[in-house]
């Protein structure tokens, strides 16, 4: 008889543990939201190439200044999309081509949160109940260079996260991460070309 | 006196099937170098010096240096697409001549190197480092024409948590290998031996 309740204290301490541990893995959402101050531009708001020529796209997405592998391949392939659609170029690829331009475009994600880990970590100790919000920004610097000729622009943007229990920015829609990353980059991408092509950068 | 024992029994049991838990959930990762990408730096070295077209040859590492595992906090980066990082080396030299239209394998300008230093130290609280080494040996039509070690250190914030500073660590090594290549695509002796004539300005 003893050895029965040892066996189901042993069993009950086990349940515990091992449910005290998943409720610490906790799900807890993050909801990402992409700033207005950046305007939509599609291919309507560029202006019209007279002479389309053939392009390299460089790009390198940075994370504190550092190159970030994986966040590269995920949205090169959108930039060279965005370039391709804007109509502004005869061709578009990401190796060299004779008499091609160059489009060099680098995106740095910058914490603009004081000690973001840290407030993530209260949040997940708290079960998600103490919600926080933090700011990533976007800085982009692009230039187009042909013929010894060398235009360039910068980019600013912002996605703010909130995670828990915590309300996000007045007048902004809720995103899931993986949509609201893909927006702020090809709002990025398309307002960098059309302030290269207002700067006359195409002609 | 029992009674005492069968509470820290219970304890041991609670603790050792936590800890398993914690384990568990929290994941021991081993994971793969992240495909490597072209620096746009070296690209733009590169593509500053447009004339001589180079072909990559073996790349291996040498003795007791950590080919194919390397730790960080309990997790694992592994090796890149033959599961070594003398592999990674390789990978990351043709990525970046490609970028630049500057590989061909058929080139009698060739490429060999050796790994000769592989450290990840992402085990630090505040500022984590990756100090990569390797040989580089050009060679034209056989002759030896560039024969050079070079080291690459490269530093990035890290964090006590180690949900942060683990992928900090996996992301910052192929930014480490970036610096690496970077060291060979920047020497004045690799450019000359690699007959890299600089591009005129309108040429650009």
């Amino acid at each position: 008889m003893i050895a029965i309740r040892q066996k189901a204290r042993l069993l009950r301490a086990a349940f515990f543990a091992v449910f005290a541990c998943l409720s610490l893995s906790g799900c807890i959402s993050a909801k990402m939201y992409v700033d207005s101050g950046l305007p939509n531009v599609s291919k309507s708001d560029l202006p019209v190439a007279p002479h389309p020529e053939p392009v390299q796209v460089l790009f390198e997405f940075r994370t504190k200044g550092n190159a970030n592998a994986n966040a590269t391949a995920r949205i090169a392939p959108r930039v060279i999309a965005a370039a391709t659609e804007s109509g502004l170029f005869a061709q578009v690829s990401g190796t060299p081509h004779d008499g091609a331009g160059i489009l060099k475009i680098v995106i740095d994600n910058v914490p603009l949160t004081d000690n973001a880990a840290a407030k993530g970590f209260g949040t997940g100790l708290t079960f998600g109940l103490a919600g926080s919000i933090v700011t990533d920004g976007y800085i982009c610097t692009a230039s187009y260079t042909r013929g010894g000729r060398t235009t360039e622009t910068t980019v600013k943007h912002s996605i703010y996260t909130t995670i828990g229990n915590h309300e996000g920015p007045k007048g902004l829609a809720a995103m899931e991460p993986q949509a609201a990353v893909n927006l702020a980059m090809d709002q990025i991408t398309w307002n960098a070309l059309k302030q290269l092509a207002d700067k006359h950068a195409f002609d | 006196m029992l009674s005492t024992d069968m509470v820290t029994r219970h304890r041991s049991v609670a603790a050792i099937v936590c800890l398993i838990s914690m384990l568990m959930l929290g994941g021991c990762v081993s994971q793969p170098a992240m495909t490597y990408q072209a620096s746009i730096d070296n690209t733009e070295v590169l593509l500053a010096h447009p004339t001589g077209k180079l072909s990559v040859g073996s790349v291996d590492a040498a003795a007791g240096v950590a080919n194919r595992h390397l730790s960080i906090r309990g997790s694992e980066l592994t090796g890149g697409p033959d599961g070594t990082f003398a592999g990674y080396l390789r990978d990351a030299l043709m990525t970046e001549l490609k970028a630049a239209g500057r590989l061909d394998p058929a080139s009698t300008t060739r490429i060999d190197g050796t790994l000769t230093h592989n450290e990840l130290d992402g085990g630090a609280v505040k500022n984590a480092k990756a100090v990569l080494g390797a040989r580089f040996i050009v060679t034209k039509d056989g002759e030896t024409v560039y024969d050079k070690t070079l080291t690459a250190t490269h530093q990035w914030e890290s964090s006590f948590i180690g949900a942060i500073a683990i992928p900090a660590a996996f992301q910052n090594y192929p930014a480490a290998m970036q610096k690496l290549v970077a060291k060979l695509f920047n020497d004045p002796e690799f450019i000359q031996a690699a007959d890299m004539a600089p591009a005129t300005a309108a040429a650009r």
